[in-house]
């Protein structure tokens, strides 16, 4: 296999077996530099195998697999030391404070002792939890603990980071917060894999979409490509820019015999929650 | 490897010194049990009795002969006088361990130098009341008895010698009260036949011949010991399950750090709880653990190496914590029992003992015997701590091989 400096990730043909069941039947996955994927499927998919994978903790059957252009089988501790991964369920201790949980997860994953200090400040920043830094982990809302599981995996710096659905169970505030943090992270040039069943995160967060099914790799592409790929209703939009005229648009194209109809354009849910509520997080309320 | 090692250990002791549940079970629980044990085997090898043993007595006599015994075994250490009436009855309705019988007669029978009858009735069920009670009677008879007997042997010998019983009682007058005690002679006894006894183990310090509570401290150590080390042990299945172990199975850091890290800090726990229950059986039970400090630290070392080298394996085999729990539960009273954490191996048979030295238990129970009650030093439990340390190192690397199995990349 030839090696792409430019790929983040490279998977050719990957399969994994579990006993009598496929995991994984000759998955092929690329990702640029800096791009952010977002990784969907059914349960049972193989999302989570895949990224067990890529993030060398398990190992395929067959295929190859190059992560940052090294191989998993040789390079595991090299690889881990540049990619981050959040996981789905919150791996923090409960019994310690988020400065202390990210202190020892900073050297853990190798962090210079005199960086340390300077990552966790980054990080707790970063998290929106500076204030309740050195409050234990169990006295934080679902919120708090899903940001600071977040960080906890971003303290080395890595190239490529692996979000397991980073945002299940929480508000609306932490959620938008995560959006944000991801955001950043992309911004910052890391490669991102995301996965999620919430549809509108990977619109919003993600250059390139790989849609898994039954173990394989059923679709991919930008979304624009991906919603071609699907039969049109038949139904099209018509905007017009200057919202003030629309009344008159309209008018023109019945005088043209077009038939037209008005539809305001409304914001969802979440962006009429987050309005009237504000975007700050609201850690510290009862 | 070895910094990681200490990061996770320094982790660990963060999180069971702020667990409060985990600290009374760790250190509050073993002084508690300890206190009862050394209770219940404080009599064992030193000055203190087993407590008192009521003995009915049924004086039928009443005289002041009958009187001063009854007085005299009421002084005695191991008994506790109850006067009563029907007193066979009361022993064999399974009311009273013994009951003593004065009949009618017993001093004229004194004074007449013939042999004066007592009646013991025992229960027989009772075997080590009935030893404490026997003790306890057999010099105070002696004594009180001891002048009549020594009057009676005289009157004997003067008659198998011919001569007039009058020249007797005036014998007895000039002679008066200096007949042997029969008290002293009875202690008299075995020097006078040229035999000389000497406790040599134990302390000088008669408050610390104690080898009951010795044994009780340092068997509910080793035992608690297990507990509380297989339960630290757990706390890898702990991480597995709320997913830090995943998390930290993504670091850099080498798999081998973080079960290193786990061992330093179970270790340390481990030291922790024997440093406190030595401190508890110096203060409470005066054990005497000063005295070969260093050798007691060096064992305490090697017995937490062997515990924790069992709790990692335990921990790395079982699938869950509930799993854990049962099977080391199982496995370590099994141990303790057969190892000597609860009664002393030196009253099991020798096969039980031969048994017993396949746990670690009973080396560590030997080499803590050693130094608490020989007072040997380093040089006396090299062979416990030799055998502790192999121990140690099998079990641990029993537990490395289940580790790598369960935890280093999956092909």
């Amino acid at each position: 296999m030839t090696i792409d400096s430019q790929l983040a990730v490279e998977a050719r043909s990957v399969e994994k077996r579990y006993g009598s069941q496929v995991a994984l039947a000759g998955v092929d996955l690329t990702l640029k530099r800096g791009e952010a994927l977002g990784l969907l499927g059914p349960n049972g998919a193989g999302k989570t195998t895949l990224i067990r994978i890529l993030s060398t903790i398990a190992r395929q059957d067959s295929g190859s697999v190059r992560v940052l252009g090294l191989d998993p089988a040789v390079g595991a501790v090299a690889i881990r030391s540049r990619i981050g991964v959040v996981p789905q369920e919150l791996a923090l201790y409960d019994g310690l404070t988020a400065r202390e949980n990210l202190n020892f997860f900073a050297r853990m994953h190798g962090v210079g002792e005199s960086a340390v200090s300077e990552r966790v400040d980054w990080a707790l920043a970063s998290a929106g939890l500076t204030e309740r830094a050195n409050d234990r982990v169990v006295t934080y809302s679902g919120g708090m603990q899903r940001r600071l599981n977040v960080v906890a995996s971003l303290l080395h710096e890595p190239e490529l980071v692996f979000l397991d659905e980073p945002t299940v169970g929480i508000d609306p505030h932490s959620r938008n917060h995560v959006y944000e943090m991801v955001e950043r992270l992309h911004a910052s040039g890391v490669a991102i894999v995301y996965t999620t069943h919430q549809l509108g995160e990977v619109e919003r967060l993600c250059d390139r979409i790989v849609i898994l099914d039954r173990g394989r790799a059923v679709a991919g592409g930008t979304l624009s490509e991906l919603q071609r790929r699907v039969p049109a209703t038949g139904r099209r939009k018509l905007r017009v820019i200057a919202d003030e005229r629309f009344v008159e648009a309209r008018e023109a194209l019945t005088k043209a015999g077009i038939e037209a109809e008005i539809e305001e354009e409304l914001p969802d849910l979440e962006a009429v929650f987050l309005t009237l509520t504000g975007r700050a997080l609201r850690d510290g309320e009862i | 490897m070895i910094r990681a090692a200490f990061t996770v250990a320094r982790k660990d002791l963060a999180l069971f010194l702020r667990d409060r549940t985990a600290l009374l079970l760790t250190f509050a629980l073993p002084v508690v049990l300890a206190m009862i044990f050394g209770a219940a085997l404080g009599s064992m090898g030193g000055a203190e009795g087993m407590g008192r043993v009521v003995v009915l007595v049924e004086d039928l006599d009443g005289s002041t002969q009958s009187r001063a015994l009854v007085a005299e075994i009421a002084k005695s250490s191991g008994i506790e006088v109850k006067a009563t009436t029907g007193a066979r009855a009361r022993v064999a309705d399974g009311k009273a361990v013994a009951a003593l019988l004065i009949p009618n007669g017993y001093e004229t029978d004194l004074n007449s130098g013939r042999e004066a009858r007592l009646v013991l009735y025992r229960d027989a069920a009772r075997t080590v009341e009935q030893q404490v009670v026997a003790g306890s009677l057999a010099p105070i008879l002696m004594k009180l008895a001891g002048k009549q007997i020594g009057r009676s042997m005289m009157r004997k010998s003067l008659a198998a010698f011919g001569m007039d019983e009058k020249v007797g009682v005036e014998l007895e007058k000039t002679m008066g009260d200096s007949f042997a005690d029969g008290g002293d002679l009875m202690s008299s006894m075995p020097k006078a036949l040229g035999l000389e006894i000497e406790d040599v183990t134990g302390t000088d310090d008669p408050a610390q011949k104690n080898a009951g509570k010795a044994h009780a401290v340092a068997g509910i150590a080793v035992m608690m010991l297990l507990f509380s080390l297989t339960a630290a042990g757990s706390t890898i299945l702990d991480e597995e399950q709320q997913g830090t172990l995943q998390r930290l199975r993504l670091t850099p850091t080498a798999s081998r750090a973080l079960l290193l890290g786990k061992a330093i800090f179970t270790i340390c726990v481990g030291l922790l709880q024997l440093v406190v229950l030595f401190a508890f059986g110096a203060i409470v039970f005066g054990l005497p653990v000063h005295k070969t400090l260093l050798a007691l630290l060096v064992l305490s070392f090697a017995v937490a190496s062997a515990a924790t080298g069992l709790g990692l394996w335990l921990a790395v085999t079982c699938r869950s914590r509930k799993q854990l729990e049962g099977l080391s539960t199982l496995i370590i009273l099994a141990m303790s029992a057969l190892g000597g954490s609860w009664f002393p191996l030196m009253i099991t048979p020798a096969w039980y003992q031969k048994l017993g030295h396949f746990t670690l238990n009973a080396w560590a129970m030997d080499g803590y015997h050693a130094i608490l009650w020989y007072g040997k030093g380093l040089d006396g439990i090299v062979v416990e701590i030799g055998v502790l340390l192999a121990i140690a190192l099998m079990l641990t690397l029993f537990a490395l091989r289940g580790w790598n199995r369960r935890f280093e990349v999956t092909t």
